[in-house]
């Protein structure tokens, strides 16, 4: 009886640690949506047909997550993304109002440069959305009115053929695809409103100006939707990568951009 | 016995849900005024504005940053003592980091780096390149300098360290950064900070 007395206890203290948690997860959930997704910097505009940018060949990985988090490479699932998004930007790049061009890359110790270039891309954009689009963690530094100061350097003009170019196109993207596990985890988490993520989907576009090394428009986010693996979910892929690219005509179906970004399954399913 | 599977999530929720604001509020520091750092009697002055991360490596620790820690990355280790590893554990059951020693050597200080990040990092590879002794706030130090890549990674980074064993604890400032760009561009503010360091 006295056990049944201490599993009561128990059951009624868990439950109110339970709403204590809930009550602060909605109090503590809500900057996190309140997410930037998309910077420039300021008095950068791009008049249409006036810009020779160069597409560099984007950084794609794709891998599973397990149920603890860690992320395991899949190369067959890679090189299936590769293809479509390379097919899915073949389309979308003449739609972008300006002259957009494969890059060549270069071989030898030149392609390594490029590759840690397009490496050194993913850590400037990782580090845009963690200190200064979320804007609870900006750096006090980056906090200034209407700042967006962000760069790969000046040299990255050196790279072989650059130098007749204005811009630099970098687009990274990596997903993990949450397991089972990760994914029941997800639900109890849900339950108790905390946002756990099953899988990654990482999407960042930048344009660099080839005068400065400055990233003058970027567009990153954590959760991207669409699925790499097929060809559709890469078109929807590309379509939120370029989403308000400078210079880009304004289309008539992209209007609710955060609730697309939100709901990857809803929008797929159109 | 039969409750655990239901503590074992709800603590889990309890410590998701605290774990958010923590890591939020980062400070600024201003330039040309001296402050203690890593909760230690170590001090410095900085030329220039950084910022100081609310995310600490460790307990007696601290990093400070121009563009975010993947960027630039000034840490301050201020007395790690005795039988403590450099940072907070990241497997310490299968993989124990190092642990610092009062009798260590000033020599032994860039090993005990070099293979505290081979597995914090994993497969990353990790070089020490020069080492020179040098004066460190009034004591025998070591000036060193590393490149190293994390796990995935192909990216160059490189680092400069100085530091000293006083009074049986360590004491370390390091500065990381890509090779491409973002080193150089913060390396002579970092240097300012290391240099000014007193007790």
């Amino acid at each position: 009886m006295g056990a049944s007395d201490d599993i009561g206890g128990i059951m009624l203290k868990s439950c109110r640690a339970l709403l204590a948690a809930l009550s602060l997860s909605l109090a503590v959930a809500a900057p996190a949506y309140a997410q930037e997704k998309t910077g420039a910097k300021p008095g950068f505009s791009l008049m249409p047909g006036t810009a020779r940018i160069v597409l560099m060949r984007p950084s794609i990985r794709v891998g599973a997550q397990s149920t603890g988090g860690m992320y395991e490479p899949n190369a067959d699932w890679t090189d299936q993304a590769r293809e479509n998004i390379a097919a899915a930007l073949a389309k979308a790049q003449t739609g972008l109002g300006n002259s957009v061009v494969a890059y060549a890359e270069p071989l030898g110790a030149d392609g390594a440069k490029v590759a840690e270039y397009r490496e050194l891309f993913g850590a400037v954009a990782s580090s845009v959305i963690e200190y200064q689009f979320f804007k609870g963690n900006r750096l006090p530094t980056k906090k200034r009115k209407d700042q967006f100061e962000w760069g790969l350097g000046p040299d990255v003009r050196a790279l072989p053929g650059l130098d007749t170019a204005d811009y630099a196109l970098f687009i990274t993207t990596e997903d993990h695809f949450g397991s089972t596990g990760r994914k029941v985890l997800q639900v109890f988490a849900a339950m108790a409103r905390i946002p756990v993520a099953a899988g990654v989907h990482k999407g960042f576009a930048g344009l660099v100006d080839l005068r400065t090394g400055d990233l003058v428009w970027l567009n990153a986010d954590m959760q991207m939707g669409g699925d790499v693996r097929d060809a559709e979910g890469a078109d929807k892929r590309v379509r939120q990568l370029l989403e308000g690219f400078p210079g880009k005509p304004v289309e008539a179906s992209v209007v609710s951009a955060p609730a697309i970004a939100a709901s990857p399954a809803i929008a797929s399913a159109h | 016995m039969s409750i655990k599977p239901l503590v074992a999530p709800v603590a889990l929720v309890v410590v998701a849900a605290f774990a958010v604001p923590a890591s939020a509020g980062n400070k600024l520091v201003p330039a040309g005024q001296r402050i203690a750092v890593a909760k230690s009697a170590m001090t410095v002055q900085p030329g220039t504005e950084w910022n100081k991360l609310s995310e600490r490596p460790g307990r007696k620790a601290e990093t400070w940053t121009q563009d975010g820690d993947e960027l630039n990355d000034l840490t301050f280790y201020g007395g790690i003592e005795s039988g403590k590893p450099l940072f907070r554990e990241v497997d310490r059951k299968n993989q124990p980091l190092p642990k610092v020693s009062a009798t260590m050597l000033i020599t032994d200080i860039p090993v005990l780096l070099e293979n505290s990040y081979r597995i914090a990092l994993g497969a990353a590879s990790v070089r020490i390149d020069t080492i020179e002794p040098i004066p460190f706030a009034g004591a025998k130090g070591v000036h060193f300098t590393y490149t190293f890549s994390k796990q995935n990674e192909t990216l160059q980074r490189r680092g400069d360290a100085r530091g000293a064993i006083i009074g049986g604890k360590l004491y370390l400032v390091t500065y990381e950064a890509p090779s491409l760009y973002y080193y150089d561009r913060s390396a002579a503010a970092a240097r300012v900070v290391a240099d000014s360091v007193q007790f």
